[in-house]
């Protein structure tokens, strides 16, 4: 019998993992494997090295396309093997490097591509995916917000969905997150970030920062909307799964997820990382929100409840798109079918772009 | 008390669940839609109308995007919900007023889909026995003149299970032909299963000669499970063939069904149009290569899996160790039926190896 943070990971992660690109049988293999939590993420990395050696024969042999698909599985299981593996830093650490390796070498073999970027940020830098779709000559772009587990190399299948329809994507890690988090502690000002990624966005002269919209999943769903109500140069807001006061059920959040944002907002004790979870807080700001906003959130969410994106699109002064799933779960990874290309179609109208 | 705790489902949906599974997903089920749709299923009989209602939830979806004027979506959401009407039917052959009911929405939602694709796609009808066979054929964007891989389908299978395999060779620059021969599809109707396959293979590149945007010089020929038998029988016969793939075809079949699920069995039976198992078996004993695969001399690319419960691995050994031409054999360790649960270790490998023995620059 596995223990209860590896069937809660199970339980709760299933439809992320494989909507988001991790093959079905190698979920269901590797997570049998897995009896302790201690050895989940040395499991998940034996199967990213089986991804990883496919895409280097690939790219040996000299077919780009199967090598860059190849390398962002392994990316994306790299990825999860450390997602919330905060008991053992090292071996996260070195498990991410691997995720940021594979995805980097996979970034200029894609169609469309992707270009690694540095964006000063606090005296260092932030680093994020550029990816702009074919045959656009300055497009408008998609900001896209990581949350307290997920990072840059999870978003293919997201980009991808926006890139489709017009949209350039620029996925970044921020303070806490994915390469921000060694530098950058969890902050509940996340504006300070946005306003640094958008600041870079106006310096490319390949980009039309006029048009820059905003996305962000699951505790990004409470940092794009937090950053829509500081920052006018949002002209748009996709919010997946966000909370609106994160502490209100910071102590019923699954272990894993606590253990996570105690170590990510680098909090000494759980009293402290409660104090810290206070100051994610959308309850002062998100009247200043006037950009449209499309809110997506499963009623059968487990861990951020579903109406604290009621309570975001109650207060919040600009147009509101509800997307409220009866049968969703976090993310609603469980129904993506029901947003992922209903929220882009909508974002490309508010961008301006022409519908495909 | 729940009176239904506890109650097993009937061994049709087990059979159903533990066979096909990976393939439902690989193809493109959503994965919960998988796990409600069966774990909501107890009985075979109620196999095709639970599909088909999870189908109609992803025809609305397309419905409205189309509404919208979001093509784009539609066309993925119409190909979704094609796929769960096609897994309402694919074996369902214990009530043919259903199966067809939902086979016609199948082809339907795939047929709206087919202009909002990218790339887009066609419905083309292939003169064959007095009668028409029906196809997709969907072209790389910007190629003047591709090459084409003529895909064959299985005893199950039909050109609407197709959307993930097509792109793979859209994005290196082949188009496909995705078609309904005898016993398949659409053709299920009109003509029974035909071992003798060069026949309507022979039809399909006549066809494929008509088109001024084709090149018909560089055709290939691809085929899964059954289809994977039927793709190199017509490789044997039809020299106009440049490059084959096989996906756990059989080698040669015997009279019996024993130890076969018993839905495929019945599948083979009414699609052979045999009245009874004698019948069918004598249809099976023609599913052969034995002494025709000496002549396939084209370069071919065989893809097995260990764990295939429906095809032994052993069918590739035989088939690649009697092919005149360069052969790869691929047997995937831990693979099952088509290699399904394994698709990362062959879909895009046969691709890329089609595309260059088409002459399709690498990509």
């Amino acid at each position: 019998m596995p223990d209860a943070r590896v069937q809660s990971a199970i339980a709760h992660w299933a439809p992320r993992f494989v909507s988001n690109g991790v093959p079905l049988t190698d979920f269901e293999e590797v997570t049998a494997g897995v009896e302790r939590w201690e050895d989940w993420c040395r499991a998940w990395c034996a199967r990213a090295a089986v991804h990883e050696e496919l895409g280097r024969r690939s790219l040996a042999d000299g077919y780009r396309l199967s090598a860059g698909e190849h390398l962002t599985r392994a990316a994306v299981c790299y990825h999860f093997s450390k997602f919330v593996f905060v008991i053992d830093y090292e071996q996260m650490k070195a498990a991410h490097r691997k995720a940021v390796e594979c995805r980097n070498l996979a970034l200029p073999l894609l169609d469309p591509p992707g270009e690694r970027v540095a964006i000063p940020y606090e005296g260092k830098q932030l680093y994020g995916n550029l990816r702009k779709p074919r045959g656009v000559a300055k497009p408008p772009v998609l900001v896209m917000c990581m949350g307290l587990d997920s990072t840059k190399e999870e978003m293919d299948v997201n980009e991808g969905v926006f890139l489709a329809r017009g949209i350039a994507t620029l996925t970044f890690d921020g303070p806490g997150q994915g390469e921000g988090e060694y530098d950058f502690a969890i902050r509940g000002d996340y504006e300070v970030a946005i306003n640094a990624v958008l600041d870079y966005v106006g310096s490319r002269g390949d980009l039309d920062a006029t048009r820059t919209g905003l996305w962000g999943v699951s505790l990004g769903g409470y940092y794009a909307p937090r950053a829509a109500a500081f920052e006018k140069r949002v002209k748009a807001c996709i919010v997946l799964s966000g909370p609106f006061e994160w502490v209100e059920y910071f102590d019923k959040l699954p272990e894993l997820t606590r253990n996570t944002f105690q170590v990510r907002s680098r909090s000494r004790t759980p009293g402290e990382a409660r104090s810290r979870a206070a100051t994610l807080t959308l309850k002062s700001v998100a009247k200043n929100i006037t950009c449209p906003l499309f809110i997506v959130a499963g009623k059968q969410d487990g861990i951020v409840p579903w109406e604290e994106g009621e309570r975001l699109a109650a207060a919040a002064s600009g147009p509101v798109v509800r997307c409220f799933l009866e049968d969703g779960n976090h993310v609603a990874n469980n129904r993506v079918y029901r947003y992922r290309s209903q929220s882009a179609d909508w974002m490309a109208r508010q961008l301006s772009v022409t519908p495909v | 008390m729940d009176t239904t705790a506890g109650k097993s489902k009937d061994k049709r949906v087990e059979a159903a669940i533990s066979h096909w599974a990976p393939r439902f997903v690989a193809n493109g089920v959503p994965l919960t839609d998988f796990q409600e749709v069966t774990a909501g299923c107890d009985r075979w009989e109620d196999w095709c109308a639970a599909w088909s209602a999870r189908a109609a939830i992803h025809e609305a979806l397309g419905e409205q995007a189309l509404k919208d004027g979001f093509k784009l979506s539609a066309g993925e959401h119409y190909t979704r919900a094609a796929l769960c009407y096609h897994f309402g039917k694919f074996l369902f052959v214990n009530d043919l007023e259903q199966m067809k009911q939902a086979h016609r929405k199948a082809v339907e939602c795939r047929n709206k889909a087919l202009p909002l694709l990218d790339p887009p796609g066609e419905r083309v009808a292939i003169p064959y026995e007095g009668k028409h066979l029906y196809g997709i054929l969907r072209k790389p964007r910007g190629a003047a003149k591709p090459p084409v891989v003529v895909m064959c389908m299985g005893l199950d299978s039909t050109k609407e299970e197709m959307d993930d395999y097509e792109k793979r060779f859209l994005k290196r620059g082949l188009a496909t032909l995705a078609f309904d021969g005898p016993g398949q599809g659409e053709a299920e109707y009109d003509f029974a299963i035909c071992p003798e396959y060069e026949k309507p293979a022979k039809a399909v590149i006549d066809f494929v000669e008509t088109r001024t945007d084709l090149d018909s010089g560089r055709v290939g020929i691809w085929g899964v499970s059954f289809g994977g038998y039927y793709a190199p029988r017509a490789a044997a016969f039809d020299k106009r063939i440049k490059a084959c793939v096989a996906l756990s075809g059989p080698y040669q079949r015997s009279a019996s069904f024993e130890g076969r699920p018993v839905m495929n069995v019945e599948a083979f039976r009414v699609r052979s149009k045999s009245a009874n198992l004698e019948e069918a078996g004598k249809v099976a004993l023609r599913v052969s290569l034995k002494g025709i695969a000496k002549n396939i001399t084209c370069p071919i690319y065989i893809v097995a899996g260990t764990k295939d419960r429906l095809t032994p691995a052993d069918a590739a050994k035989e088939l690649a160790a009697e092919v005149s031409g360069p052969c790869v054999l691929s047997i995937v360790e831990g693979g099952n039926h088509v290699v399904n649960n394994l698709w990362y270790c062959y879909r895009d490998q046969t691709a890329d190896w089609m595309a260059a023995q088409l002459g399709a620059p690498k990509r």
